[in-house]
């Protein structure tokens, strides 16, 4: 008795095709007309006939199957080795000889099927019978394996042994001749499917399968279920999109043009392969956060947005880029979507939250721009947050990304500083002559352990060193000369328009979108700049800056920007040092400041009217924005009154960038803040309803 | 007291006898206890057990030697069964090797199936105890080897009577050559040799005797009819015999062995040695 079915379910053995194929062969092989030509074997006792040269074989497989003679050799290896053929007088060396050795077939009763394995108490009994009729007979391999199977099959040992006498007593009842050749064959079959240790096992293929591969799939039961899952799958198959060969070909060998300098197996690596110079420079050089990379990978950088992305160094510079375009929010959100769907998924829901909060809610602080179609299914999708709920977001933001902002990348000062600065490593020199002497003193690398501890460190520290501010700002950054536009817009929060206007940003770089959803946001002063608005923000020279915008600006909100200021100044007493910092900056001197109009609580007095949708500036936006606007400002209006502000100035393409945006110190501190002084929270609409109210 | 058992003794020693000359069966046995007078029925009591067990071994050890002997064939009836099945397809196929296979296939069903009721019969009768018991219980394990073994030869023999079918002159052009050219009628007749211990009249009450594919069902549901009836954790029997397997060594047989390993030196000639051993 054994135990079977002891696994998960997985009884099947797999499709073996070679056992059709190779029988069928082997039939053919018979045919006294036309099948190969038998001798007969000479022992020392007997002949035995049907015995083949290797020869003989080849020269039919060739003739019959039409192909040359090395596939032939390996055809004919093939046969051998599965135990169909097996040869007399090496047994043990299961290849097809083109001589004159002596094969002879395997009886069918031991040839291979997919059926049945060959069973461990058949080989019991085998080693059993060997054992009988001659003690020391049994090679090592054998003995172990014996031995092993004693243990293994003990409680059926008896029968083992019994049988083996038995069927060695019924085999002594045929002629010689015949017992002569079960002995081989039963040999031969043994070799094949219990190979000694060194030669290798044909017959394995892995695990056992959990389906049957003979069950008739035709003969299922055809239940509702079935027809439904049939309509699925060929609905899913028409939606398929397909590509034309010829397309996807092309596809190919561009790729493979475009990267054959680039890999280092085609075209060698510099400095050189560590593998084969124990230089592990090259490995250094192209550390993932390097400070200086090399030029091939700057290269790849430009072959395509996806490329830029997937290279830590590449997103590194590329998000310094944003920064100074104020667009930093999209690389951030693509990677709080990339960490949502392939991080810890125990805290998705703490992680989704965390982004609605951060990008998506209205008025957040770094809001990004999506079209109102995706926003609602994002927003929505986050009730039940799954890996996958930013997937469209994450989409749409990316392709701005590359639409936009990747091109501008690539014309960057930014981006040519980089590549100037990349280095062309130089080739090692190997010294043969002082090989066992250079040996170079290995370090381990940093264990990831550390590395990560490293990281969290660096931004616990980036946080620690709390908001950037614009007077902070100001040292880091030359003077633009230029303004371009600047959109600000402030969200009145109270209908009452004297209650504090939660006014101060978290930021004071940051600004919400004009041009976007026109969220009743706290936070209404949040310089964010979007791709298609280029911001500049200069702070030292801010005051002439918004002199000449107020020369320039259509706006007429002069009148009010005095009592702004004004209003402004009472305010940074109940305000963060955010706020503080952003009082200086008023007292700087930006008395005829339109901007800060938008920044008053007074906004809605001024604004009710002045609402001069950026889609009034069509250049500057990019179409799709279009619609959304209206659309949200139709949605707005029942609760607050919208600003918008807008500022036209020049927009070189070119300009220095200042760098308001320091996402990481920002998230730490900015919900402190945030509440310290905003009246409303940025609550989930999915949590609570209650907190309307509290607006304003 | 002491006279009392000493009586009792006497009768029993009667009754033993009676019992002896198996005319006093179970329903005579209390009646004969009911002679016994009262004092006595105590220790008839405590000696039952005893009298019982020493009446009743002989029964069971004839039963079990039963048993032994029918393993014993099975295992033969198998073997010479495997060693048809090895032919099937081969060049000594022919229409009489399917006969014989049939014939031994009926056969080893005769031996299982009264094995299987005997077996099943003293496992689930519960008058073994000790080593009876072990010894029985090591018969069940043996013997669900043993209907294994046989339910892959027949399966193999499905297979392969499938694959080379002798109904027309093509077929058996198909038949591998395999240098095999023997009869296999003394294999069969070994098999038709094997002996039922219980002699050939029971089978005749059993039903038809079932087709190779039947067969094979039927092992099936047989193996599952004895797992559920008797409850025997395999692993509680343990080999009695030598891991080497100790058999006379038949000089006969070493020539085979002496002719497979020698094959690559017939060049080298050393025949005297095999022709001695040759010797019949």
């Amino acid at each position: 008795m054994t135990i079977k079915h002891c696994d998960y379910s997985q009884h099947y053995r797999p499709r073996m095709a070679f056992t059709k194929k190779i029988e069928a062969l082997v039939l053919e092989m018979q045919d006294p007309d036309t099948g190969i030509k038998t001798q007969t074997q000479r022992l020392v006792i007997t002949t035995i006939p049907h015995a083949m040269t290797g020869h003989d074989i080849l020269e039919w497989i060739i003739n019959r199957l039409q192909i040359l003679d090395e596939e032939a050799q390996n055809i004919g290896n093939l046969v051998v080795q599965y135990g169909y053929i097996y040869p007399l007088q090496e047994p043990k060396n299961l290849i097809l000889r083109p001589d004159g050795s002596l094969y002879r077939f395997q009886t069918p009763y031991f040839w291979p099927t997919q059926q049945w394995p060959a069973e461990e108490t058949d080989y019991a009994i085998y080693l059993a019978k060997k054992n009988i009729r001659k003690k020391g007979v049994l090679e090592d391999y054998e003995k172990e394996n014996y031995n092993i199977l004693n243990i293994r099959l003990n409680h059926k040992w008896d029968f083992v042994i019994m049988q083996a006498k038995e069927q060695y007593r019924a085999g002594k009842e045929r002629k010689k001749a015949d017992r002569v050749v079960f002995e081989f064959q039963e040999r031969a079959y043994w070799l094949v499917h219990r190979p000694p240790p060194g030669a290798p096992n044909v017959i394995d293929y892995g695990l056992d399968r959990f389906s049957d591969p003979n069950e008739n799939q035709v003969t299922q039961k055809k239940t509702f279920d079935v027809y439904r899952r049939e309509i699925i799958f060929n609905q899913h198959s028409l939606m398929k999109s397909r590509v034309k060969s010829s397309v996807s070909l092309g596809g190919i060998v561009k790729y493979c043009e475009q990267y054959f300098n680039h890999d280092p197996i085609m075209t060698g690596c510099l400095p050189s392969n560590p593998w084969l110079t124990d230089d592990t420079q090259f490995w250094d050089l192209n550390a993932p956060l390097s400070e200086v990379p090399t030029k091939l990978r700057v290269e790849r950088w430009t072959f395509s947005f996806r490329e830029l992305l997937s290279d830590p160094r590449g997103r590194q510079d590329f998000q310094l880029f944003l920064r100074k375009e104020f667009s930093g929010e999209n690389l951030a959100f693509w990677e709080a979507c990339e960490d949502l769907k392939y991080g810890d998924q125990s805290k998705v829901k703490e992680k989704a939250e965390e982004v609605y909060k951060t990008f998506l809610a209205p008025g957040a602080r770094r809001w990004i721009n999506i079209d109102g179609k995706t926003m609602d299914i994002t927003v929505k999708g986050l009730k039940h947050p799954h890996r996958y709920v930013l997937d469209a977001a994450q989409s749409h933001i990316y392709m701005l990304m590359k639409k936009d902002s990747y091109g501008r990348y690539m014309k960057s000062p930014i981006f040519k500083e980089t590549l100037n600065k990349a280095i062309l490593p130089e080739p090692t020199k190997i010294s043969e002559s002082k090989f066992p002497f250079n040996k170079r003193h290995r370090r381990s690398s940093p264990s990831p352990v550390i590395l990560r501890q490293l990281e969290q460190e660096a931004r616990a520290k980036a946080a620690a060193t709390g908001p950037v501010d614009i007077t902070q700002l100001c040292k880091f950054t030359s003077p633009i000369p230029h303004l371009t536009v600047y959109t600000g817009f402030c969200e009145p929060t109270s209908p009452t328009g004297t209650a504090l206007c939660d006014f101060p940003p978290p930021s004071p770089g940051l600004m919400t979108l004009p041009n976007s959803t026109a969220c009743p946001s706290p936070i209404c002063v949040a310089i964010e700049s979007t791709p298609a608005s280029e911001r500049k923000f200069e702070p030292s020279s801010i005051s002439t800056q918004f002199l000449t915008i107020a020369e320039s600006t259509e706006m007429s909100v002069s009148s009010d920007s005095s009592t702004a200021v004004v209003e402004e100044t009472k305010q940074p007493s109940h305000k963060s040092r955010v706020a503080l910092s952003f009082s200086r900056f008023l007292k700087r001197g930006c008395s005829n400041s339109p901007i800060f109009a938008t920044l008053s609580p007074k906004c809605p007095a001024v604004n009710s009217g002045r609402v001069q949708p950026m889609n009034g500036e069509p250049q500057h936006q990019p179409q799709h924005h279009h619609h959304h606007h209206h659309h949200h400002q139709g949605q707005q209006k029942t609760k607050k009154t919208n600003n918008f502000f807008q500022i036209k100035v020049d927009i070189p393409s070119e300009c220095r960038i200042y760098p308001i945006d320091s996402e990481d110190e920002e998230e730490e501190d900015c919900p402190n803040s945030v509440k310290n002084n905003t009246v409303k929270e940025v609550i989930c609409p999915w949590e609570t309803i209650t907190e309307d109210g509290k607006a304003g | 007291m002491f006279s009392d058992v000493a009586r009792s003794l006497a009768c029993l020693t009667q009754c033993r006898v009676a019992l002896e000359t198996r005319q006093i069966l179970s329903a005579e046995g209390p009646a004969c206890l009911s002679r016994v007078p009262e004092p006595c029925s105590r220790a008839v009591g405590m000696l039952s057990i005893w009298r019982r067990s020493v009446s009743e071994v002989q029964a069971l050890q004839a039963a079990v030697s039963v048993c032994k002997k029918a393993q014993a064939s099975l295992v033969r009836v198998t073997a010479c069964f495997q060693q048809l099945v090895l032919s099937v397809g081969g060049s000594s196929d022919c229409s009489r090797l399917r006969e014989e296979l049939e014939e031994t296939r009926l056969r080893a069903h005769q031996i299982s199936t009264g094995l299987c009721s005997r077996l099943t019969a003293l496992l689930t009768g519960g008058r073994l105890f000790g080593e009876e018991q072990q010894e029985v219980e090591r018969l069940w394990v043996l013997f669900l080897s043993g209907l294994e073994l046989l339910q892959l030869e027949l399966r193999k023999a499905f297979h392969l009577q499938a694959v080379f079918p002798l109904a027309s002159p093509r077929d058996s052009r198909a038949l591998v050559n395999t240098g095999a050219s023997g009869r296999s009628a003394e294999v069969a007749a070994q098999a038709a040799s094997v002996q039922t211990p219980w002699g050939e009249a029971e089978e005749k009450g059993e039903g038809a005797p079932p087709n190779l594919l039947g067969h094979i069902a039927l092992l099936d549901s047989m193996v599952q009819e004895m797992v559920q009836k008797v409850n025997v954790p395999i692993w509680t029997v343990a080999a009695s015999e030598e891991g080497d397997g100790e058999m006379e060594l038949e000089l006969e047989g070493a020539t085979s062995e002496e002719m497979l390993t020698t094959d690559v030196e017939q060049k080298r000639g050393c025949f005297r040695g095999w022709l001695l051993c040759l010797m019949p």
